[in-house]
C-alpha cells in the first residue's frame, strides 16, 4: 500500500492530430480518391469538379471536422483541469491564511497567561513557595501555576509550528548546493546524542545506542550529486523520517537509511521494521496533527511528516511512504538535484 | 526617583500589560505603561524611560512607527520589539529599522527581563547612537555593509550564506555578548523546527572559514565553552 504526496504531471492526451478520428477519414478519401485516378471513372459520368478530388477533398473535410472536435473536447477538459486546480490552490490559500489568523489571534491571549503565570509565582517565590516544591516521594510536584505555563508554552508551539509548516510554501529559503550524504550522516550522529541522553539503557542494548541503523550511499563510480536547497530544513526533514523510525522500531531492530541517483534527483530512502501503519490511514500520513490510530503512547505531535512533506515540496521534490501494518514502513525523499551554475 | 532601570511598557492589550506590568516591577524595573505608539510618544515627552519594550501591530503608531519616529527625533533610547512575525527576514528588518533587540510572542516574561538586563548593559553612555543602528560595523579588517548585506575583509569581499551573514551581523552588533545557542537559533533562524543546535555551529564555523578565524586565537567569533558564542573583536561604526 503506497500514501504518496508524488503529484506528478497528468498523463498527457495523445496530440489531436494523431487520433484516429482525424487520419482515417484524410487517408480513406486520399486512399479512394487515388484509387479512382489510377481506375478512371468507371461510372462514365460527368461531373463538373474530378471526383477523385471531391472524395479527398470530402475526406480531407471529415478530417478537418473531427480534429476540430477534439480540440474543442481538449479544451473543454483543459479548462475543467485548471478550475480544479485552482480551487486547490484556493484552499490552500484559505487554509494558510486560517492558521496565519489562529496563530495571530492565540499569540496574545498566550503572552499574557505566560505573564500572568509568571507574575503569580514571583509572587509565590517571594512567599517562599516555590513553583515546583519537593514532594514526600522526593519527585518534584509541580504547581497549579507552572502547569498553566508548561501547557501554555505547549499551546504556543503547536499553534506556531502549524503556522510555519504552511507558510513553508511561500517563505523565502536558501538555495545552496547540499550533500545529503554527509547530511544524513549528521542526521544519524545527532540522534544518537539526543538518544544517548532520553533513551535509558535497556537490557541487551547499549546505552544510547540507535536501533541497528545501516547507512548506505554510493562512492562508486560516483558519489551522489549535491542538491540544492536549505540545507537547515533539509536537516529537519532527514532528522524527522529517521527519528520516526527508530520512535517505532523495536530496540536493536534494523534500520536501513540508502541513497540514490535517479533521473535528476537525489532519493533519500529510509526503511525500518517497525509498528507499520494501517492500510487506511495511509493518505492521511501527510495531513498536519495526523496521527496514526496504533500510535498511542508514543510521544508526537502529530507534526513530523507533515513538516517533511512542506519542506521537500518547497524544494520542488516529492514525499512518498509505504507501510505495511506489522512489517514496517519505508519513506522515500525525492529531491532534485542542483543545477550546474 | 527609586534608582530603578526606567522600562515603558507600550502594547494595546490589556491583558498583557496587566500581568507583565506587575511581573516586571517585581524583576526590579520601575515600569509605565502606554496603550499604542501615540501614547508612548507622548510618555516618553515627559517622562526618561531606560528602554522601550513595544509591540508590533497597534492603532494609531505601530511598534515599527514607532522606532522610526524615536531615531528621527534623535532618540537612541534602546527599544525591544515584540514581533509577531515567525519569520527571521522579517525580524532582521526589525533590526535594520532600529530596534535594539525583539522577541517573539508568546515569549517567556523571563526571557525579556533578561533581554531587557542585556540591552541596559550594552546601552552606550551618553544617549549615543547603539551599534544595532549602525549603517556598517568595523572590527579591524573586517566591514560588514548592513544595508548592502555584504561583507569585506582585508579590502576583498567575501561571500558567506544568507544565514551565516545574517548571523555575523547580529553577533557584531551586539559585541562581548555571550549568546546561546539556543538563543541564537531562536533570533536567526525564525523556526524552532531545527531539533539540534547544529545549526548554529555549522554556520559559525563557516564564518571562520570564510574570515579566516582561528577558533583557537580568534579575532572574531569566540567559543564559550557549553554556552554558546560571543563576538570578541572591538566593533565601531563604519
Amino acid at each position: 500500500m503506497t500514501g504518496s504526496v508524488h503529484r506528478g504531471a497528468r498523463g498527457r492526451a495523445g496530440s489531436p492530430w494523431a487520433s484516429p478520428w482525424v487520419i482515417v477519414p484524410v487517408a480513406v478519401g486520399l486512399v479512394v480518391a487515388a484509387v479512382l485516378v489510377a481506375a478512371g471513372n468507371p461510372s462514365g459520368l460527368r461531373f463538373t469538379v474530378p471526383l477523385a478530388t471531391a472524395v479527398a477533398a470530402a475526406g480531407v473535410g471529415a478530417g478537418i471536422v473531427a480534429l476540430l472536435v477534439l480540440l474543442l473536447r481538449r479544451a473543454v477538459r483543459r479548462a475543467g483541469e485548471v478550475g480544479a486546480a485552482s480551487a486547490r490552490q484556493e484552499e490552500k490559500a484559505a487554509h494558510h491564511r486560517f492558521l496565519a489568523r489562529l496563530d495571530h489571534e492565540l499569540k496574545n491571549p498566550l503572552t499574557a497567561i505566560h505573564a500572568a503565570a509568571a507574575s503569580v509565582s514571583s509572587t509565590s517565590l517571594a512567599d517562599g513557595s516555590g513553583p515546583g516544591s519537593p514532594g514526600s516521594t522526593g519527585a518534584v510536584h509541580l504547581s497549579p501555576v507552572a502547569v498553566i505555563d508548561a501547557q501554555a508554552a505547549r499551546m504556543g508551539r503547536l499553534v506556531g509550528d502549524l503556522r510555519k509548516i504552511s507558510s513553508l510554501d511561500s517563505q523565502e529559503i536558501e538555495q545552496e548546493p547540499v550533500d545529503v550524504a554527509d547530511l544524513t550522516a549528521e542526521v544519524v550522529a545527532a540522534l544518537h546524542e539526543e538518544l544517548a541522553v532520553t533513551r535509558p539503557a535497556r537490557a541487551g542494548t547499549v546505552p544510547g545506542a540507535l536501533s541497528d541503523v545501516s547507512v548506505a550511499f554510493p562512492r562508486v563510480p560516483w558519489p551522489l550529486p549535491p542538491v540544492r536547497g536549505d540545507v537547515d530544513l533539509l536537516f529537519v526533514a532527514l532528522y524527522n523520517i529517521v527519528s520516526n523510525a527508530v520512535k517505532f522500531s523495536a530496540d536493536g531492530a534494523p534500520i536501513e537509511v540508502r541513497g540514490f541517483e535517479e533521473e535528476g534527483a537525489v532519493v533519500v530512502e529510509v526503511a525500518d521494521s517497525g509498528a507499520g501503519i494501517p492500510a487506511d490511514e495511509l493518505s492521511l500520513v501527510w495531513d498536519e496533527l495526523a496521527r496514526g490510530s496504533n500510535t498511542l503512547g508514543v510521544p508526537g505531535s502529530g507534526l513530523g511528516l507533515a513538516t517533511v512533506h512542506a519542506i521537500v515540496r518547497r524544494h520542488g521534490g516529492q514525499a512518498m511512504l509505504t507501510s505495511r501494518l506489522g512489517h514496517g514502513t519505508s519513506v522515500r525523499l525525492r529531491l532534485p538535484t542542483a543545477q550546474p551554475g | 526617583m527609586t534608582g530603578r532601570p526606567t522600562v515603558l511598557l507600550v502594547d494595546d492589550e490589556e491583558a498583557i500589560t496587566a500581568a507583565l506590568a506587575p511581573f516586571l516591577e517585581r524583576s526590579g524595573f520601575e515600569v509605565r505603561v502606554a496603550e499604542d505608539g501615540q501614547a508612548a510618544l507622548e510618555t516618553l515627552d515627559l517622562w526618561h524611560a531606560d528602554v522601550v519594550v513595544s509591540d508590533v501591530m497597534m492603532p494609531r503608531v505601530d511598534g515599527r512607527e514607532l522606532v522610526r519616529r524615536l531615531r528621527t527625533r534623535d532618540d537612541w533610547t534602546p527599544v525591544v520589539l515584540l514581533t509577531q512575525v515567525g519569520e527571521s527576514f522579517e525580524r532582521s528588518a526589525a533590526l535594520d529599522e532600529g530596534a535594539d533587540d525583539y522577541l517573539n510572542k508568546p515569549f517567556n516574561p523571563q526571557e525579556l527581563a533578561a533581554r531587557i538586563r542585556a540591552v541596559l548593559r550594552r546601552r552606550a553612555p551618553g544617549g549615543e547612537k547603539p551599534l544595532s543602528t549602525a549603517e556598517r560595523l568595523v572590527s579591524g579588517d573586517l566591514v560588514v555593509d548592513r544595508s548592502a548585506r555584504r561583507v569585506f575583509l582585508a579590502g576583498s569581499e567575501v561571500v558567506l550564506t544568507p544565514r551565516a551573514s545574517v548571523l555575523l551581523d547580529y553577533l557584531m552588533a551586539h559585541p562581548g555578548e555571550l549568546h546561546t545557542r539556543d538563543r541564537l537559533l531562536q533570533a536567526l533562524w525564525g523556526f524552532d523546527l531545527v531539533p539540534s543546535t547544529r545549526a548554529v555551529d555549522h554556520r559559525v564555523a563557516e564564518i571562520r572559514r570564510v574570515l579566516r578565524d582561528d577558533a583557537g586565537a580568534p579575532r572574531f567569533v569566540e567559543t564559550v565553552p557549553n554556552l554558546g558564542y560571543r563576538f570578541c573583536g572591538q566593533v565601531r561604526r563604519g
